[in-house]
């Protein structure tokens, strides 16, 4: 280093300290928006097929639409917006919804509840003014029903015909197939583009199966078996011709395959196996799904579902349209410039972990009645950080408040801050598997014990109701039986017939686990404390974060657990069909025969009000039993500025974007 | 310059091979973590859950994984696509993010040296005096409060109190103040502690006193004597500084809202979004090591003892 | 010595004997002061280092006689009555929560009862007959399970249960009201910050003395060795600092707390807070292992060394016995300056949610709550004030004291 360059240094040190001081202040400005509300969470995605969770269900509403929509009953507006109808609340302060015509403009209902028949809006338009057809639904269904897409949620389409053996791609000998070849022009691709071929699969061939190591773990018996299941040989009949198809590449010589035969043994294989990326049954033959004209879409459902126009205004019903995902990718269509929606609002503009800003759509139907011309939906987590926001007005609605200041909110002159009573429960669920909880004397007691009224008196304080069933009040026609109410005395009685009583060692230690949050662990100290004193059991409390939290309740590794459980779609089901045995939410080990058979008899009862007796019967097994504590009713926490009109407080707690207007 | 460009050498080396250990650690950690990054609270069905690894290629062994991820960042430059947010690449994500945390992080750097190397020339010029002692203690009282406790105050404070402020956001030189100088105050308090011993120490040498028996001003014989050599404690705290600044800003990110960098660290590890978790590992642990080696070279040029063959 | 001096043969006379016996007088007053001394008479002068020391002193044996003070249950939360309680005096009584349904509301009369109990099964089971001694013996075990101390403090080791008990024969059911409120579940603050006290200064001390262990051997055994050893050593420390180890952290502890490995632990009779400090040490031991290096080497080549050399010291001695103990001056200057940065790096945990878990309490948990508490519609000072000054003057006097000691064990710093 020369002397020159020291002297120098420190200068170059100065120039490059300003620069970079320049260039760290200097910030485009944004011209605000007309509303702005807090979303909690980052949006994972804005593609209705891949989508879960709160946040993005907000998001997606306002970009897309379904056949139906939700809207609150008696809700009325002039073609120009004007409010011609302000609904009435009931006692709780929350306005009943209903599925209210969206992309669909009426359905006819066949005699068996079996086959919808919508009729679509002749206006309906994309927002880059392409008209919207029937096959527009055909195409997205088929997307979030294909294996490739993956998505999370598509058994919420599995209520359609043949829609679950699509997705699981169970084709069995004699049914319509479609293969796609794996000649796909671009292989980045994620959505079918290869030329698919289409037939009837007449025969199976399959090489041995592999003999299961005795030392192999499950997770490598599973990967023997994926790839054993890769070599199968499908044999098509299409028309007169007969070809074979392989997901596996070219496997030399079928010698030692066993061949199933739909019919004709005397069938031999085909000289040629063509490699096809899926072996599917042919969506168009199998799934309850058509366009019988632009504007006609027939669905045909395996069961009599009640609820299933509510479910068309979930987001995984939501059509996306095929051109713009076709020519961009996934997932660079869902990027603003590239994006092409058909809900009231399209996207401008996305910066990730502050704010997605979504602009009124002009092509959409019913425009003319969307008040709110931009919107920005904060995406960020703290809850305080949202409230200050709130509280200096640069936000108009949050959707969750810190809970240790409820009861100063609760307080405030504006009275802005009203919970009404939500459809979600909060729970415990208790494994029993394992001591001491696979006693159904410690279960009632450990329910008894807890001073539910309490905990919402005191530690959640939003006016939260005590559960004493799992499915929360205010479903119409649905009457929850009741499980066993604090008492410590009753509680201490049912303890002494556990089999666990006066044994050598005592109650074993049940463990609470909870994933890392203030309020799940407040409730969680204050049960420990009620069962330390009331029952004497020891109660160790265990946090881990989200993750390792699903991780150890998807293998039963906890013994005490808590849980929330919002539903689907407004119907006791939802909470009720979870339970049945192996269950894939069921999750505690708990198995009871008269349940599941409660359980298949409401799913097959045409008449909707036996239904609802099946469902109560089988839930007063569950209150019975015991597998899973009922804690509380959740109540919303969401904030709103007073200037907000048309914010309807519901049990399913959603607030579309195209309901509110801000009145000055 | 031979020993520039030999020191330039070595330390090319000694990044690349830290980065890829690191590389390597955190890819075998991030998989020991029980629960992968598909789990969700509703169970999936496990047919659509291989389906959902099998894009991902999560199904493939171990190593093939690794040494897919190792070639398409270094032949791409690619952490590819993030597991969770399902419309953006790594990438993507750290070019918005990285601008944020880096303006946050210079900030708040610019302030802690000025305000710092000020306060410790005054206490140590003005030594056991009533400015020195208070200066000091409130120093200290800097360092012993932690960022957060500091950033809550400080909004109910500024923000609520006086109303000079606002709460929360990015997008404005008034959004940025709080948060830089929450962050910055600890390492600013330090710089100070630093700065007056440098001083102190520096101030009893020869060649002040030579100096000022030259007859030079006060503020020359500071400002052009005795502060380069009072610097040099100063500068070699800066790497760990940095290395502070960057974690602090972990915590300013979510209590200010700021939509930088920091956030995603820490919810990609706990997520197990591993793409993305790997990507912020790997920017961090690379400004890091460019900060140290930045730092080990103002060394050389502020200290004549030092050689730069020697680093 | 100067009687032996004068017994010798050649003895000078008499009067040389008094000079010489002078002399030694006065070079015995010099040699008495050894580093330690001077370094301890110089640090008597720095005023603000002595009473962060008191202070220190005063924490520590706070936290180590907690159990042995008149305060409420750290744990015991009364939701009906005590949520939020600003700072107050009204007088306390242990174990009157009525849903505790302690004998006459007094935790001394259940305990009284409690071990009468005890007593009453354990003089039954001498007596009885075989037959009847399997009956005994479950009744008491379910007994034990009913132990009110147990209810009031969260699983009680015997060392703590026995200064439990001498609290309660002391001070009865008296406690120090709630001078400094109740937080959301109606805990008495006083008597967490004090707990907190506990777990704070044991991560802090723990997690230092880990990475002092690894730091100091891994500096001196480098910096003795030398050559291509050293260069090695030396730049894994440089790879580990650029390391953004926060990550690691949270990969470890999420690791080490799924339920296999977690049990694998228990058996081992590890818990999480044990990870904790051995982690966290695991992390801090970078500096300390560079400074020490620093010492060694500028120490290896002085005459001592050499003379353990030559009388055939093996390396392990050289390093351990004696280059090791003369580096000691700088360590503890860095313990003292690492205490307050795991502290910290606890809080920071805390935040993250990843810090110790309830019922357990740290400091950091409680300043994280009480942070939770600062909104702009309710300000629970109380909360953030009493805790956050209890972590804020630790770490400002452990600050202080590394200040003073550094200067004292300065040998520059001798003459200023």
């Amino acid at each position: 280093m020369s002397l020159n360059a020291r002297n120098v240094y420190p200068y170059i040190v100065l120039v490059l300290g300003i620069a970079s001081l320049v260039w760290a202040v200097s910030f485009g400005t944004l011209p605000p928006a007309d509303f702005a509300f807090h979303n909690g969470d980052e949006v994972k995605t804005v593609d209705p097929s891949k989508a879960t969770g709160q946040p993005e269900h907000r998001v997606i509403t306002a970009l897309f639409e379904g056949l139906y929509r939700e809207w609150p009953f008696g809700y009325e507006l002039d073609e120009e917006g004007n409010i011609v109808n302000y609904p009435e609340p009931d006692e709780n302060g929350n306005y009943p919804l209903e599925a209210a015509p969206g992309v669909a403009e009426s359905s006819d209902l066949s005699d068996d509840g079996r086959i919808y028949t919508f009729h679509l809006r002749a206006e309906a338009k994309w927002s880059d003014g392409s008209p919207f057809v029937a096959n527009d639904f055909v195409w997205s269904w088929r997307r979030t029903l294909h294996p490739e897409t993956a998505s999370q949620y598509a058994y919420q389409l599995w209520y359609l015909k043949g829609a679950k053996e699509y997705t699981l791609a169970d084709v069995k000998l004699g049914d319509p197939i479609e293969a796609e070849l794996s000649d796909r022009p671009r292989p980045d691709q994620t959505f079918p583009r290869g030329t698919i071929r289409r037939g009837k699969l007449v025969g199976i061939a399959r090489p041995p199966e592999p003999q299961p190591a005795s030392d192999a773990s499950d997770e490598n018996q599973e990967d023997v078996d994926t790839a054993w299941k890769k070599r199968w040989v499908y044999v098509v009949e299409q028309g007169s011709e007969v070809a074979a198809f392989s997901k596996a590449e070219a496997s030399d010589g079928w010698t030692d395959f066993v061949i199933d035969w739909l019919d004709d043994e005397s069938r031999q294989l085909p000289a040629t196996v063509a490699t096809c990326l899926y072996m599917l049954p042919d969506f168009e033959a199998t799934v309850g799904v058509k366009a019988t004209d632009e504007h006609t879409l027939v669905v045909t459902l395996n069961n009599r579902t009640p609820f299933f126009l509510h479910l068309t205004t979930f987001y995984p019903l939501f059509p996306v349209n095929r051109q713009c995902v076709e020519t961009h990718g996934t997932p660079a269509w869902t990027k603003p410039e590239n994006l092409v929606c058909n809900g009231s609002y399209k996207l401008q503009f996305r910066r990730i972990r502050d704010r997605l800003r979504v602009v009124k759509n002009p092509e959409y139907w019913g425009t003319k009645q969307v008040n709110l011309e931009t919107v920005d939906v904060l995406s960020f987590k703290s809850e305080t950080t949202a409230l200050n926001m709130y509280l200096t007005g640069q936000a108009d609605w949050i959707t969750d408040v810190p809970s240790a200041v409820i009861p100063q909110l609760m307080a405030r002159k504006e009275g802005d801050y009203v919970p009404t009573p939500l459809l979600i429960i909060y729970f415990y669920r208790l494994n029993v598997t394992r001591a001491p909880c696979d006693d159904v004397h410690v279960r009632r007691a450990l329910n008894m014990a807890i001073d539910k009224q309490l905990i919402c008196d005191k530690v959640t304080q939003a006016g939260q109701k005590p559960a004493r069933s799992l499915v929360p009040p205010g479903l119409p026609g649905y009457t929850s039986p009741q499980c066993g109410v604090f008492s410590v005395d009753a509680a201490k009685e049912e303890l002494k017939k556990s089999k666990y009583w006066n044994q050598p060692g005592g109650i074993p230690t049940v463990e609470i686990l909870y994933n890392t949050n203030e309020n799940h662990r407040a409730i969680a100290e204050v049960i420990q404390q009620m069962w330390k004193n009331n029952l004497g059991i020891d109660a160790e409390l265990k946090n881990s974060e989200w993750n390792t939290y699903l991780s150890s309740i998807h293998s039963k590794e906890y013994s005490v657990a808590r849980a929330g459980w919002v539903p689907d779609y407004p119907d006791a089901n939802t909470f009720i069909d979870m339970w049945i045995t192996d269950g894939e939410n069921n999750e505690t080990g708990w198995s009871n025969a008269e349940y599941d058979a409660l359980v298949q008899k409401a799913a097959e009862e045409p008449d909707a009000d036996q239904r609802l007796r099946w469902m109560e019967q089988a839930e007063a097994i569950l209150m019975d039993e015991l597998p899973v504590i009922p804690i509380y009713y959740y109540v919303s926490k969401g904030m709103v500025s007073p200037r907000v009109k048309g914010f309807f407080p519901n049990i399913q707690d959603q607030h579309p974007l195209y309901w509110m207007r801000i009145e000055e | 310059m031979s020993g520039f460009a030999s020191f330039a050498l070595r330390r090319a080396f000694w990044i690349v091979a830290t980065l890829w250990i690191v590389f390597t650690l955190s890819f075998i950690l991030m998989r020991l973590v029980p629960g992968g990054p598909f789990d969700e609270e509703r169970k999936v069905p496990e047919e659509i859950k291989r389906n959902i690894e099998a894009r991902y290629r999560l199904d493939q062994p171990m190593y093939v994984q690794y040494g897919e991820h190792l070639w398409r960042l270094i032949w791409h430059g690619d952490f590819g696509l993030s597991y969770k947010l399902g419309d953006y690449s790594v990438n993507g994500v750290i070019a918005e993010g990285f601008p944020v945390s880096a303006s946050l992080g210079i900030f708040a750097m610019v302030f802690a040296i000025t305000l710092g190397t000020t306060a410790g020339v005054v206490s140590a010029v003005r030594r056991h005096s009533f400015l020195d002692n208070s200066l000091m203690t409130t120093a200290t009282l800097g360092i012993a409060v932690p960022n957060f406790v500091l950033a809550s105050l400080a909004i109910v404070l500024f923000v609520f109190t006086l109303k000079l402020l606002p709460a929360a956001g990015w997008g404005s030189l008034k959004q940025l103040v709080l948060p830089a100088v929450c962050l910055g105050a600890p390492y600013a308090a330090y710089i100070a502690r630093l700065t007056r011993t440098g001083m102190l120490e520096v101030l009893g040498r020869d060649f002040v006193r030579t100096a000022y028996a030259k007859g030079l001003s006060e503020r020359r014989v500071i400002v052009r004597h005795a502060l380069r050599g009072a610097l040099v404690p100063v500068v070699s705290y800066l790497g760990p500084a940095t290395a502070g600044i960057l974690t602090g800003s972990l915590v300013l990110e979510s209590i200010f809202a700021l939509p930088g960098m920091g956030s995603h660290f820490i919810e990609a590890a706990l997520q197990r979004d591993y793409t993305m978790a790997m990507g912020m590992v790997m920017v961090y642990t690379l400004l890091l090591l460019v900060m140290n080696t930045l730092v080990d070279l103002s060394y050389a040029v502020l200290d004549p003892r030092v050689s730069i063959e020697k680093l | 010595m100067a009687k032996q001096l004068s017994s010798k043969p050649d003895a000078p006379p008499d009067g040389d004997a008094a000079r010489y016996a002078a002399l030694l007088g006065e070079a015995r007053e010099l040699r008495g002061v050894s580093l330690w001394q001077d370094a301890w008479r110089r640090l008597k002068r720095n005023r603000a280092a002595v009473y962060s020391l008191y202070f220190m002193a005063l924490v520590s044996l706070l936290a180590v006689i907690v159990p042995l003070l008149p305060l409420q249950s750290p744990l015991d939360k009364d939701l009906k009555n005590r949520i939020f309680l600003a700072p107050n005096l009204a007088p306390v009584r242990l174990g009157s929560r009525a849903d505790l349904r302690f004998k006459d509301g007094s935790l001394t009369s259940e305990l009284l009862e409690f071990e009468q109990q005890i007593r009453d099964l354990k003089q039954s089971l001498k007596q009885a007959s075989e037959s009847e001694r399997a009956a005994i013996l479950q009744e008491l075990e379910a007994k034990y399970e009913t132990d009110p101390l147990a209810k009031l403090w969260h699983a009680p080791g015997p060392i703590v249960r026995f200064m439990l008990r001498v609290r309660v024969s002391l001070f009865r059911d008296w406690c120090i009201p709630s001078i400094c409120g109740t937080d959301s579940l109606g805990r008495d603050a006083l008597s967490r910050v004090c707990w907190g006290a506990r777990v704070s200064l044991i991560v802090g001390i723990i997690a230092t003395l880990v990475s002092l262990v690894i730091g100091v051997s891994y500096g001196a055994i480098s910096g003795y060795l030398g050559g291509w050893v050293d260069d090695l050593m030396m730049r894994i420390v440089d790879v580990m600092y650029s390391v953004p180890f926060i990550f690691i952290v949270i990969f470890i502890i999420t690791i080490l707390s799924a339920e296999k490995n977690k049990q694998f632990l228990d058996n081992l009779g590890i818990n999480q807070l044990v990870i904790f400090y051995i982690l966290i040490g695991a992390f801090y031991w970078l500096t300390m292992a560079r400074v020490v290096r620093g010492q060694v080497i500028s120490l290896k080549n002085e005459q001592f060394v050499d003379a353990a050399r030559v009388i055939g010291a093996g390396r392990a001695r050289i390093i351990f016995q004696h280059l090791v103990p003369n580096v000691m001056g700088i360590v503890i200057v860095y313990l003292t300056l690492t205490i307050p940065a795991v502290m910290l790096f606890e809080a920071f945990l805390s935040f993250l949610g990843l810090g110790v878990s309830p019922p357990d309490v740290s400091w950091g948990l409680l300043v994280n709550e009480g942070i939770k508490v600062i909104t702009p519609v309710k300000i629970y000072w109380w909360l953030i004030v009493f805790s956050g000054s209890a972590l804020a003057m630790t770490l400002f006097s452990l600050n202080f004291l590394g200040d003073g000691l550094r200067d004292a064990l300065d040998p520059r710093m001798k003459n200023r």
